[in-house]
């Protein structure tokens, strides 16, 4: 290979892109030829400033408040009708003051035309008479494992109860938490820890979604996500219907369901696994006279029926909130998950694992008690207890060739253990490239 | 495949406003990791960014190239992050104090011009970093998401180095300059 022959191959190089054949000639032309080593140098020092500054933005979701910010400005700057003005006031003194208000929303509703409502006038509704929220609390029922990541979901589950709570104002905070996990921002930095596992992570800054949450934090946003969901509708064809129904209480709910479809092929390992993989029903629940969403259900589009997976049954607006709920206590005990992995002495040997080779060490090393080792395959630091007593000892029966999801960036490789007590695990291993170190890391699928 | 910034802004003008979501969705972390790398800590740079972002949506009828609308949005990110610490200044009644820790701030993180220089980068190599480094794609996956051949992808990505090398051996040295032509 000559120098211009190696350049050309450089980015595919630094990249692991190319085949074996011309990666050795291009590391032989390396060897020997100082410029072309120092332009592979000069690419790789630029990579690596790249990757650092992508991973300290990693987490950083800014669409819905700016979003909100800037719709809400636009309707500003369109004026306000004599309606809005009347809600807004309304939302002003609170919900569980409010009857003096919604009289006045009464008479309001009275004076206006006679008109038949749209699916799309009634969302359009919802999202203005929450347009100004200085908190929210909601408490739903998911179908999920208890420990599982916030987005899982699993239609064959019993439900689990899920709750957010958030305040918008003086500062954002918030804390979502169901049985076995919970993050809690409290304005400084944002925590996660998982009850069983007393495994931690923390981001030493304040974030508007972290950990999985970004679905319950888009619902949180009402004004937002209601109107997200009507440009969907339009941009993507999604099918709107409305009808009026008696509520638990008697009283008239506005009912919008909206059939929406993911572009996740249905043969997709990751399909209706994630509540953004999955084809759904969505079903609002508005109050009929004050326009307010009160409820929500997801359904799963399933050939063999629809299932309910998510039911919001309760939404507390701008109530106050008790400061101890910012607060997370933590065990004793607890692992911190590591951010970025060290580099080892002899990383270049981890770095040139194959998925499926990766998942047979870290195996292996579970199964010689050998924490050191495994410790190598994972991000939280030290290994967790709990994992060490369920892997232990383990056997490897089987480990499978990896393959991944359009869903996703891991590669998840099949495998079936027997734990030390027995017990047959046949499942998948979801094993994701830490940049800084190129180890491979156990990212989910652990029994 | 996805539009391009010309497409989106002019969407966003001809009264479909919530299309700005997607120019915030691709360009939420290059601004925010500039604005941490002008202001050191990353609760302002959010901050930073969020008003950044607004102002522009408030302005996008006086942009008068779209196709430079991330070039633009860096411009008005450097304006608000210096207004960010003009008011700190004036908050602590103190402007040494401000000027030293915009000095430190500056210290200790030379990589925001590395956001510059991709804010010039022509667009189809823009997107390709932006892609690989702040949505984290591999070359494959970009390969998939933008229908192009995988050469395709390495060598508009080697293309890409090149020009921001280029650029940055230029910048080495200097403080932090952007195309304001266009600024708020």
């Amino acid at each position: 290979m000559n120098c211009a022959e190696c350049r050309d191959n450089l980015v595919a190089c630094a990249e692991g892109l190319l085949d074996r054949e011309t990666l050795l000639e291009c590391r032989a032309h390396l060897e020997t030829c100082a410029s072309c080593r120092a332009e592979y140098q000069a690419i790789a020092s630029l990579q690596q400033r790249l990757v650092a500054r992508g991973q300290a933005a990693a987490e950083v979701s800014l669409v819905a408040p700016v979003m909100q910010r800037v719709l809400q400005k636009q309707r500003e700057s369109e004026g306000e009708s004599f309606m809005s003005k009347i809600l807004k006031h309304r939302w002003g003194f609170g919900l569980g003051t409010a009857t003096g208000a919604a009289a006045i929303l009464l008479i309001a509703l009275l004076t206006l035309p006679k008109m038949q409502a749209t699916a799309e006038e009634v969302m359009t509704r919802g999202a203005q008479v929450v347009a100004k929220l200085t908190s929210i609390r909601f408490r739903g029922e998911l179908r999920t494992w208890p420990v599982d990541n916030f987005g899982y979901i699993n239609a064959d589950c019993p439900f689990c109860p899920i709750e957010l709570w958030k305040q918008f104002e003086p500062q954002l905070k918030w804390r979502i938490e169901k049985p076995g996990r919970v993050v809690v921002m409290d304005g400084e930095s944002t925590v996660m820890l998982l009850k069983p596992e007393h495994v931690a992570v923390k981001h030493p800054f304040r974030t508007t979604s972290a950990f999985d949450t970004d679905w319950l934090q888009q619902i949180a946003n009402v004004s937002e996500t209601i109107s997200n969901e009507l440009d969907n509708a339009r941009a993507k064809g999604w099918k709107l219907s409305l009808k009026q129904e008696a509520g638990t209480d008697g009283r008239l709910e506005s009912v919008v369901t909206i059939l929406a479809k993911t572009t996740v092929p249905a043969n997709d390992y990751e399909k209706n696994n994630w509540i953004w993989t999955a084809d759904t029903r969505r079903v609002y629940r508005f109050d009929a006279q004050s326009g307010l969403l009160e409820a929500m259900q997801v359904y799963l589009l399933r050939p063999s029926g629809d299932v309910k997976i998510f039911d919001l049954s309760q939404i507390d607006y701008n109530q106050p909130i008790e400061p101890g709920v910012w607060t997370l206590e933590l065990p004793a005990d607890v692992s911190w998950v590591q951010n970025q992995l060290p580099t080892l002495t002899n990383n270049a040997v981890y770095a040139a694992m194959t998925p499926e080779q990766a998942a047979k060490a870290f195996f292996e090393a579970c199964s010689r008690n050998d924490w050191g080792e495994a410790g190598k395959f994972l991000v939280e630091s030290p290994v967790p207890n709990m994992l060490k007593q369920k892997l232990g000892g383990l056997q490897i029966i089987s480990i499978g060739t990896a393959f991944t999801s359009a869903a996703g960036k891991d590669q998840i490789v099949p495998y079936e253990i027997k734990l030390q007590y027995g017990t047959n695990r046949k499942w998948n291993l979801a094993l994701a490239k830490d940049q800084a170190s190129g180890r491979w890391f156990v990212d989910g699928g652990l029994p | 495949m996805d539009l391009t910034d010309k497409e989106y802004v002019e969407h966003c003008r001809d009264g479909h406003p919530e299309d700005f979501g997607l120019l915030v969705e691709r360009y939420q972390k290059p601004l925010f990791a500039y604005l941490a790398g002008r202001v050191g800590d990353s609760g302002q740079a959010e901050e930073a960014a969020q008003e950044s972002f607004v102002r522009a949506f408030m302005s996008l009828k006086k942009l008068r190239k779209p196709e430079s609308f991330y070039s633009w949005l860096v411009g008005i990110a450097s304006r608000v992050a210096r207004e960010q610490f003009r008011s700190s200044a004036r908050r602590q009644r103190d402007r040494e104090v401000a000027e030293r820790m915009m000095t430190d701030a500056t210290d200790s993180n030379k990589e925001y011009p590395l956001e510059e220089a991709i804010a010039g980068l022509p667009e189809s190599h823009r997107q390709v970093i932006l892609l690989r480094y702040y949505e984290r794609l591999s070359c494959q996956e970009i390969a998939t998401r933008l229908g192009a051949p995988l050469g395709t992808v390495t060598k508009t990505l080697s293309r890409a180095y090149a020009l921001l090398r280029q650029e940055l051996a230029a910048r080495e040295g200097a403080e932090p300059t952007v195309n304001q032509t266009q600024q708020l």
